[in-house]
């Protein structure tokens, strides 16, 4: 009976606090290890997330054939949304009003009041039936432009790397060589849209010497399917114009990031077994120095398999310690930070998902860190262990 | 002298007649067209090449057709039998050049615009075959198709031909 018993809990514990110096090191190594960890994959799960809230499924995207997969190179006709509109019975409309919205969007040189060098920001030409199509857009502070004004996406200042209080209601900026003064500030659920600057259609025409536009967005009403507006695409070549879904667009993005996300997931195996190695060092030695103690409890009858489990429980409690400190680190301090990147800018998502992974990594160095250190002093003879300096 | 320099004027024009364009013989298509009721097993007769039938063809009017489908990257409609085609005499990218979309005719999208027509294969009543063309009719880009129809016309010169059979001529390598 007394030969099949595990060690108590409680000495796994204690033997944690007989040591208080290198417990706590080994403690701050682990929980530095999972935050880096908690960090490379709250950067990849809001890159995804960013991506993959971006899309509608009920949009479709019209824009030039030219310009292959870069929106940004697109240039139409501006009598498309009205062929569109008049040739597409299945657009959604309300009040006599159709979903179908014409933009001009580019990447150009923003300057804030505040700053004298300037940002490359995303500026999007919209009319008023913009929020209909681009349905998660809402309006946080402030109200829709007028002429010469401009809402902004509250990651726009990440995007512009510039102080949050140079793009606050009321403030002043300046892109193709005209000032804009900021009317409001908008929020898109997380979507792309945040990072850019809307102006009024008509008004970023006139400053760019414009008349085209880069695309059309429309809504379709449920059941319509989307190959109808490619259809009218391939119809009318003299228009050159394609279609795409717009979420099969942000899914085209996913993969043009896979080798960014590919990289992070190889840092985060990288940490890991970097942190599985240094786990692995501190246990070597915490155990090397308790081979007459390990002898003794094998010598009074404790079978080694108990001995194991209770080193396992060690270092699992030690690792499962600096998981949840490294989450109550991340949480607060990562969770939410925005990040610029070439098309705009997201925010690091310290999720479920992150933290389980955060959480499981860091379980997983415990156990592993114990394990081979455990064998191999369990393996000697014990008469010749109970002699050991 | 006269021979030798007939001999490389001959392999000179070999080479350039290759070079850009390839053409391969009839091909059987992937899928039985004895139960499909769009494709045919042999070729109508009387066929036009596109940019001549942009020329020529009227509204409404009874046409065969003939080209390469192409003319962008993505020439097929997802789920509707529905693609472009490009005139057999504008030229694509070769196999050589390494080019990955070689039916988008990248070199000649000038030469496109007056040569390309869009077929919608459509059912007795009209309609447009809900299914891929790839699966319907087993083709796929720079397939050289002769369809047969009837031709639509609007006032920019766009051509499109509703299409009630389809003959798989051949395949470009």
């Amino acid at each position: 009976m007394f030969r099949s018993r595990l060690l108590p809990w409680d000495y796994a514990v204690r033997n944690l606090m007989r040591r208080p110096t290198r417990t706590v090191l080994t403690l701050g190594a682990l929980a530095v290890v999972v935050l880096l960890i908690l960090v490379v994959v709250g950067f990849i799960r809001g890159l995804e997330s960013s991506l993959a809230v971006s899309g509608d499924s009920h949009a479709v995207l019209v824009y030039s054939v030219t310009a292959e997969d870069n929106i940004e190179n697109s240039a139409i006709a501006a009598r498309t949304p009205a062929l569109l509109t008049a040739s597409l019975p299945g657009i959604q409309k309300r009040y006599g009003v159709s979903y179908v919205s014409p933009e001009l969007y580019l990447g150009t040189r923003v300057k804030t009041s505040e700053t004298v060098l300037s940002g490359l920001g995303l500026v999007r030409g919209v009319t008023p039936v913009a929020p209909m199509v681009r349905r998660g857009v809402r309006l946080l502070a402030g109200n829709w432009p007028k002429p010469g004004e401009v809402i902004v996406g509250r990651l726009a200042v990440s995007k512009l790397g510039c102080e949050s209080n140079s793009l606050s209601v009321g403030s002043q900026i300046e892109f193709e060589n005209r000032r804009w003064r900021i009317s409001g500030t908008f929020a898109a659920g997380g979507g792309s849209f945040e990072s850019e600057i809307w102006c009024q259609l008509p008004d970023l025409q006139q400053v760019l010497k414009r008349q085209d536009l880069s695309l059309v967005a429309l809504i379709l009403k449920p059941g319509f399917n989307p190959a109808e507006v490619n259809l009218f695409c391939k119809q009318r070549t003299d228009l050159e114009l394609q279609s795409i879904a717009e979420t099969e667009y942000y899914a085209s993005l996913q993969k043009h990031y896979k080798p960014m996300r590919l990289l992070a997931w190889f840092v985060v195996l990288l940490v890991s077994g970097a942190g599985i190695f240094a786990g692995l060092n501190v246990m070597y030695g915490a155990v090397a120095g308790r081979v007459r103690e390990l002898a003794t409890l094998q010598a009074i009858g404790y079978r080694r398999r108990a001995i194991l489990v209770s080193l396992v429980q060690e270092g699992m409690l030690l690792s499962a310690t600096g998981a949840l400190i490294a989450a109550a680190i991340a949480v607060p301090a990562v969770n939410g930070v925005a990040v610029r990147f070439t098309m705009g800018a997201f925010v690091l998502r310290i999720d479920t998902v992150a933290l389980l992974f955060g959480g499981g990594i860091g379980l997983l160095l415990g156990i592993l860190g114990a394990i081979p250190p455990a064998i191999k002093v369990l393996r000697g003879p014990v008469a010749q262990s109970l002699k050991a300096i | 002298m006269h021979v030798k320099f007939f001999s490389l004027t001959l392999l000179v024009g070999s080479v350039f007649a290759t070079g850009c364009t390839s053409s391969s013989p009839p091909v059987a298509s992937s899928v039985d067209s004895s139960n499909n009721p769009y494709l045919v097993s042999s070729e109508p007769s009387g066929a036009i090449p596109v940019g001549t039938a942009r020329e020529t063809v009227t509204d409404k009017q009874d046409v065969t057709l003939i080209g390469h489908i192409g003319g962008s990257q993505k020439p097929f409609v997802d789920g509707m039998a529905a693609f472009t085609i490009v005139d057999p005499k504008v030229a694509y990218c070769g196999a050589a050049e390494g080019c990955p979309t070689p039916w988008d005719y990248c070199c000649e999208q000038n030469e496109v615009k007056q040569n390309i027509a869009t077929i919608k294969v459509v059912d007795s009543n009209g309609t447009t075959v809900a299914q891929s063309a790839k699966e319907l009719l087993g083709v796929k880009e720079l397939s050289l198709v002769v369809v047969q129809g009837n031709a639509q016309r609007d006032e920019a010169g766009n051509l499109t031909l509703l299409a009630t059979k389809v003959f798989l001529k051949g395949q470009a390598k």
